[in-house]
C-alpha cells in the first residue's frame, strides 16, 4: 500500500467520485471506505500488484476504483441496478474491472465467468454474511485471503455487535478458514468489524 | 462449462456468452474456476490482456441488459413519483413555516392565536402573498405554485397506482398503496412481505424500540393513513389494521404475479374489514341503550 505522510493513497486517474488528489495520487478516505479504514488500523493489509480480487458488494465503485489501482484485476459483483449504473461508468475508465451484475447469494449464476482469485473482499449488507462468504470459497485459491466487512446491524439488530462478531468468526472457522485478524473499524465506522481470514 | 463455451460451441461474443450463462447450471460442489490459459490454448485470446477485455465486454453487455430490464419494471417510476411527492410535502411545509415566521417578525401586532379553527401556516400564505414585502411575495408565490405541482403529482400517483397495483389500490386507495410500495422498496419486495410487516411499514421507529426495549408494539404504520383505519373506533383500530394488512399482503401478491384487478377478492376483503368495524359499532350502540 502506498502512503504519503501517513495518508493512504492509490495511483491512478482521479475524478472518480470527487476524491482529493496529492499530486498524481488519489487520497483513499477511511471514513468513506472500510478497506481504507482497515489499513489505518492494521498496516499489514496489502494489495499485491499481481493479485486478482473478487469484490462482493461493489456498490457505486468507490472502493473498487482504489482496489483496481493496486491489483491486476477486480471481479466486482453488484446486485442493485442504480449503483450498478455508476459501477459501469467506473469500469469504463478502468480496464481491469470486470463488473458483474449478479446476486452474491447465488454465486453459481456467475461462476462460469470467474477465475481463481487471491482475495475475496466482501462488503454486503445481508443477515447471512458469513454464509455468503463461505459460498464463495471455491473461487479462492488455497493460501488466499478473505476480508469480510461485517455490518453487525444488518445481521441482527437485537443482538449486541460483539455477539454477532463472535458468532460470525465461529461460522468462518467451522468452514475451515483461519481467522488471521479481526478489527473493529472504530473510529471510522460504527458497529462494523473487519475479519481477515486465510484459506488453508 | 465456462463463459467462453466448450466443445464446438466456442466464442467470446457478448450475446453468445449471455445466452450460455442463462443456460448454465453450475454445480458449486464440483466447480473449478476458469483458467485463462485454457482460453488461450483454444485460440480464443492471444494473451492475458485480451482475456480480461473479452470477459469484461461480455459482463458489461449483460449488466447493461440487466439494468435496462430492471428499469422496465412498471413499479420503478411509481416509486420515484411517490418519493418525490413526499419530499415536496416536506419542502413546502418547511418553507411555509419559515415564511410565516418571517412575516410575523416584522408584523408585531400579528399572532396566530384565535384565528379560527385552522390557523395552519398554509392558510396564511395567500395573505402573505398580498400584504408581505416584495421578497416575501415572491417566495409565497413560489410555494403556491409548488403546492399546485404537488396536487397534480398526487393525482398522477393515484392514477398510476390504479394501473400498477390495482388490487392494493382498490383496498386502500392509490396514494396509500403507492406509499406502502415505496417504503418496501418496490412491488417485488412488497409481494414477499408478510401481512404483519405490512401492518407496521412506516412505524419502524416504534417497531424497533418495541423489539429492543419492549415498549408496546405499534398497531399501524402507513396503513393508518387509510380512512377505515384512522376512522375506526380506538378499540378495534388495531384489529382493523391487522385484517387490512393481511388482505393487503394478498393483494400485493395478486398485483405482482397476476397484475390485474380481482373484483371478487376485493369485494370479499372489503366486506371482511367493514364487518369488523360493523360488529364493534353495533355492540357499542347496544351498550349505550
Amino acid at each position: 500500500m502506498i502512503s504519503i505522510d501517513g495518508t493512504l493513497v492509490s495511483e491512478g486517474a482521479g475524478g472518480v467520485y470527487g476524491e482529493r488528489m496529492i499530486g498524481e495520487y488519489r487520497v483513499w478516505d477511511p471514513y468513506r471506505s472500510k478497506l481504507a479504514a482497515l489499513w489505518y488500523l492494521d498496516r499489514s493489509v496489502d494489495l499485491a500488484g499481481d493479485a486478482v480480487v473478487l469484490y462482493l458488494g461493489a456498490a457505486n465503485g468507490t472502493t473498487v476504483s482504489h482496489v483496481a489501482d493496486y491489483v491486476e484485476a477486480v471481479y466486482a459483483v453488484e446486485f442493485a441496478p442504480r449503483p450498478m449504473q455508476d459501477l459501469l461508468v467506473v469500469a469504463g475508465r478502468r480496464k481491469n474491472i470486470v463488473p458483474i451484475y449478479g446476486d452474491a447469494t447465488q454465486p453459481q449464476r456467475y461462476a462460469p465467468l470467474l477465475e481463481a482469485v487471491d482475495l475475496v473482499y466482501q462488503d454486503v449488507a445481508q443477515p447471512n454474511q458469513a454464509a455468503i462468504a463461505i459460498r464463495h470459497m471455491p473461487f479462492l485459491r488455497s493460501g488466499g485471503r478473505l476480508i469480510l466487512m461485517l455490518k453487525t446491524r444488518s445481521v441482527d439488530v437485537r443482538k449486541c455487535p460483539e455477539e454477532v462478531f463472535a458468532d460470525t468468526c465461529g461460522e468462518l472457522e467451522a468452514a475451515g478458514l483461519r481467522v488471521v485478524a479481526a478489527v473493529w473499524l472504530l473510529p471510522y465506522h460504527a458497529d462494523h468489524a473487519a475479519i481477515v481470514c486465510e484459506r488453508v | 462449462m465456462y463463459w467462453y463455451g466448450a466443445g464446438t460451441d466456442l466464442s467470446t461474443d457478448p450475446a453468445e456468452v449471455a445466452a450460455r450463462l442463462r443456460a448454465a447450471k453450475t454445480d458449486m460442489t464440483t466447480y473449478v474456476p476458469c483458467d485463462w490459459r485454457q482460453a488461450q490454448q483454444l485460440g480464443l485470446v492471444r494473451d492475458r490482456q485480451e482475456y480480461l477485455e473479452a470477459v469484461r465486454q461480455a459482463t458489461i453487455c449483460m449488466a447493461e441488459e440487466g439494468i435496462a430490464a430492471a428499469a422496465q419494471e412498471k413499479d420503478v417510476e411509481l416509486l420515484q413519483m411517490v418519493r418525490t411527492l413526499d419530499e415536496m410535502d416536506t419542502v413546502i411545509n418547511l418553507l411555509t413555516e419559515r415564511l410565516v415566521d418571517w412575516y410575523i417578525s416584522i408584523t408585531p401586532s400579528f399572532s396566530r392565536k384565535y384565528r379560527g379553527s385552522g390557523a395552519g401556516a398554509a392558510r396564511l400564505l395567500p395573505m402573505i402573498g398580498k400584504k408581505g414585502t416584495e421578497p416575501m411575495k415572491k417566495v409565497a408565490k413560489e410555494i403556491l405554485s409548488m403546492s399546485a405541482a404537488r396536487t397534480s403529482l398526487m393525482k398522477e400517483v393515484s392514477r398510476k397506482a390504479v394501473v400498477v397495483i390495482p388490487n392494493m389500490s382498490a383496498l386502500v386507495g392509490g396514494l396509500v398503496a403507492a406509499r406502502l410500495m415505496a417504503r418496501a422498496g418496490g412491488l417485488a419486495a412488497l409481494a414477499r412481505m408478510p401481512g404483519s410487516s405490512m401492518q407496521v411499514i412506516g412505524a419502524e421507529g416504534a417497531l424497533f424500540s418495541h423489539i429492543r426495549t419492549g415498549t408496546p408494539s405499534p398497531k399501524h404504520g402507513i396503513v393508518f393513513q387509510h380512512r377505515r383505519v384512522h376512522n375506526a373506533p380506538r378499540e378495534v383500530r388495531g384489529a382493523v389494521a391487522r385484517a387490512l394488512a393481511a388482505k393487503l399482503a394478498i393483494a400485493a401478491r395478486l398485483d405482482y404475479f397476476r397484475g390485474e384487478l380481482d373484483a371478487a377478492f376485493v369485494d370479499a376483503a372489503n366486506a371482511r374489514i367493514d364487518g369488523l368495524m360493523g360488529t364493534k359499532m353495533r355492540t357499542e350502540t347496544g351498550v349505550r341503550k
